[in-house]
């Protein structure tokens, strides 16, 4: 039972971190109708910008808002930049696929370039273990935890109780008629894609955090249970990333703990291709098409 | 349709065009009279494991240096070529089959580490060329691939040695921890075989996958088995993030770990040492590998040449510590020599005399470089080639195990010898 309770708090901590990941992730889609690749590596970049204000004597966790503002405006400008012009052109989304997969290899190695192939560290930011629940957890997973609930809740907040909020899900509900609406809709998509890129460079800091150790592959290995997660819980869906995140870390921990660790991966993917046969549109696909049907 | 009548000439004839180029390519290429002899380093230079690429590459440049300053092979100076594995099986298939369809005088092949091994080496074998292989691969203990040569042990021998190192330092409760890759779990079998031959217990065996996001539920099932020792395998970030969580969940307290001389890389050291600091991992990590001796003419003319050569000079400290490496540079050296022996430069022909520059006959004088073994070669001399890993007594599977060593780091990431493990401890238990 100890083992099971210590299994399920550490992986809330794992989940907490992929939740932030897949939520970016997942609003960008929303939004855009993009399956982003690029996202992996955007926050391998936020890792390396946290490093290096780390380096320049800032905290870990003062340098997390500050790399995820930084790529919040990266991902703007790639959208700007690189994206839009292809879908004003009628790009396929196969194709588009295609560039984020290159434009993230491009920008990999663009890090590599930069910051050299080597193994990198903030150092140990975990701080003391403490026993909530029963649970053993350290003092920087809680912080991580924290982190991803509030921003899971401003973000809730957005989407609910503001006019923008109300906007970017009418933007990614039906872009033509949101725009007939009166809605600046590119306006709107470029604030969801600030605010999935915050995201996106929280999570490429905690995940930093959370592994003491990373290189350039950082954020490309941890974009498959992240996106996983984002399926999981009906990929454009907020919510059902969030609880998508919790699910695919705790299985995974809960996995490592009771059978063999090294397939500990396995297990997401295994809840992924049951959950896409039971419900192909996710945990909160259904739930969402029902409640836009109403409103 | 006129279009479509038209393009299929056009086809035809650059077809054909390519067909003559690529033809004309081979002549020119394969086994040419001319021009410097290639050495392929067969190594990841890209991705995650390209640290283990430096390594595999030093030996190559200081050898090929040092051959060159000695005149060459038959008017031939050599010169390294990196074939980029990238670490993956894979993505190794198309990169060496290019390199081997492309590299002009590509007559000798060195690196083929474990990852990859097991789609390289058939690749290198079939085109014919002599290769000295690093990997610890047990399917090839007993290889038929007639270009196959290893003179460092095979991993489930290395298992064995990293239980006995482990009963040595008086741990006898071990849990065992392994990244599931090909090189780490190929130690397993020894160290299950032994452990309890010895009178130890595997409280645990663990396999873990590579760069997750925690291991804290499989460091807290390892912890509560209370071993007194990890024997341990991993790359640099996994080994960071599992031994922080493990220091973490086990109230401050690390055991000790056994590890593979793998890891003696300035990579692992810089991740393991920011994630759990110097003093656990200068006084409590043992990296156990092929041993050699780090004295004699052999091994101060490879220690000199590393720290000499500006690309080899900063992983001098460490490269110069670890059997691998060395087996490259004494491979490279033995195939130069059998080249001269055999007066020919085509792996069809000198691969057979690879065995008698390492047996010699009777009258054989010993020689430690390849300068000292073209002199008495060109005297008229048989020789004996006893390199850095001393001597080389290849089986008919073309294997060369020699004896084992535990080291350790030191504080500035460099390595030292802490202890000797015997081959022939190593064989019975084996078994």
């Amino acid at each position: 039972m100890h083992l099971l309770i210590n299994a399920i708090g550490f992986g809330i901590a794992s989940g907490a971190v992929i939740a932030l990941g897949a939520v970016g992730f997942s609003v960008q889609f929303g939004i855009s109708n993009v399956l982003n690749i690029t996202y992996g590596a955007l926050m391998t970049l936020a890792a390396y910008i946290g490093l290096a204000l780390v380096d320049r004597g800032l905290s870990a966790w003062a340098a997390l808002p500050v790399a995820a503002v930084v790529v919040g405006v990266v991902s703007v400008v790639f959208r700007r930049a690189v994206l839009e012009p292809l879908v004003q052109r009628g790009t396929r989304p196969f194709a588009l696929v295609i560039v984020t997969v290159a434009a993230g290899i491009v920008l990999q190695y663009m890090i590599v370039a930069v910051a050299g192939p080597d193994s990198q560290s903030y150092g140990p930011q975990s701080g003391p273990t403490l026993h909530p629940v029963g649970m053993a957890l350290t003092a920087g997973q809680i912080a991580i935890i924290l982190l991803a609930a509030a921003l899971m809740l401003a973000l809730h907040l957005l989407l609910t109780r503001t006019q923008l909020g109300r906007a970017m899900r009418a933007t990614a509900s039906n872009r033509i008629l949101a725009r007939s609406c009166g809605i600046a809709t590119e306006r709107v998509s470029d604030v969801a894609w600030f605010c999935s890129g915050l995201l996106c460079g929280a999570a490429g800091v905690a995940l930093a955090i959370t592994v003491v150790s990373f290189d350039f592959t950082l954020g490309p290995v941890f974009l498959i249970p992240m996106i996983a997660a984002a399926v999981l819980g009906g990929i454009g869906q907020p919510y059902g990333a969030m609880l998508g995140g919790l699910v695919v870390g705790i299985a995974s921990e809960v996995a490592g703990a009771y059978w063999s660790p090294g397939y500990k991966d396995v297990i997401a993917f295994v809840i992924l291709i049951v959950m896409l046969l039971v419900r192909p549109r996710g945990l909160f696909g259904a739930v969402w098409s029902a409640r836009r049907l109403l409103s | 349709m006129g279009r479509a009548r038209l393009r299929a000439p056009l086809v035809v004839a650059v077809g054909a065009a390519l067909v003559v180029a690529a033809c004309g390519g081979a002549t020119q290429t394969a086994k040419g009279p001319s021009g410097p002899i290639s050495v392929g380093v067969i190594a990841p230079f890209t991705g995650s494991a390209a640290e283990f690429g430096k390594l595999l590459s030093a030996p190559c440049d200081v050898a090929t240096r040092l051959i060159n300053q000695a005149g060459g092979v038959l008017g031939h100076t050599f010169r390294c070529v990196p074939i980029d594995d990238t670490g993956d099986p894979a993505d190794a298939v198309p990169n060496v089959t290019k390199a081997l369809a492309t590299t002009p005088n590509l007559d000798i092949v060195s690196g083929l580490e474990s990852n990859t091994a097991a789609t390289t080496v058939p690749l290198v074998n079939a085109a014919k060329i002599p290769f000295i292989t690093t990997n610890g691969l047990v399917s090839f203990n007993k290889t038929t691939d007639k270009y196959f040569w290893r003179m460092t042990p095979a991993d489930n021998a290395n298992g064995v040695a990293f239980a006995i190192w482990a009963i040595h330092k008086g741990y006898r409760r071990a849990a065992i921890v392994f990244e599931n890759n090909i090189g780490s779990e190929g130690n397993l079998p020894g160290v299950l075989a032994a452990m309890p031959k010895l009178g130890g217990t595997i409280t645990d065996n663990v396999t873990i996958p590579a760069d997750a996001v925690s291991y804290s539920s499989v460091v807290e099932r390892v912890i509560a088995t209370n071993p007194q020792v990890l024997i341990f395998s991993a790359d640099p970030q996994t080994s960071a993030t599992f031994l922080t969580e493990y220091k973490q969940l086990n109230n401050g307290v690390l055991p000790p770990i056994v590890t593979a001389t793998d890891s003696l890389t300035p990579d692992f050291f810089n991740a393991v040492t920011k994630a759990v600091g110097t003093q656990y991992v200068t006084q409590d990590i043992y990296l156990v590998g092929s041993y050699f001796s780090t004295s004699g003419p052999a091994y101060t003319a490879y220690k000199d040449a590393m720290y000499a050569d500006p690309r080899t000079h900063a992983i001098a400290s460490v490269i110069t510590a670890v059997g691998p490496p060395a087996s490259d540079y004494d491979g490279i050296n033995v195939f130069a020599l059998a080249m001269l022996e055999a007066n020919s430069i085509s792996g069809a022909v000198y691969n057979a005399y690879i065995p008698r520059v390492v047996a010699g006959g009777a009258h054989a004088v010993v020689v430690h470089t390849f300068a000292q073994g073209k002199k008495e070669l060109m005297a008229g001399h048989s020789i004996r080639y006893v390199g850095v890993i001393g001597p080389v007594t290849f089986n008919r599977y073309h294997n060369s195990a020699g004896e084992f060593a535990a080291n350790m780091f030191s504080a500035d990431g460099s390595a030292h010898r802490v202890g000797i493990i015997s081959s022939q401890e190593v064989s019975q238990l084996l078994g």
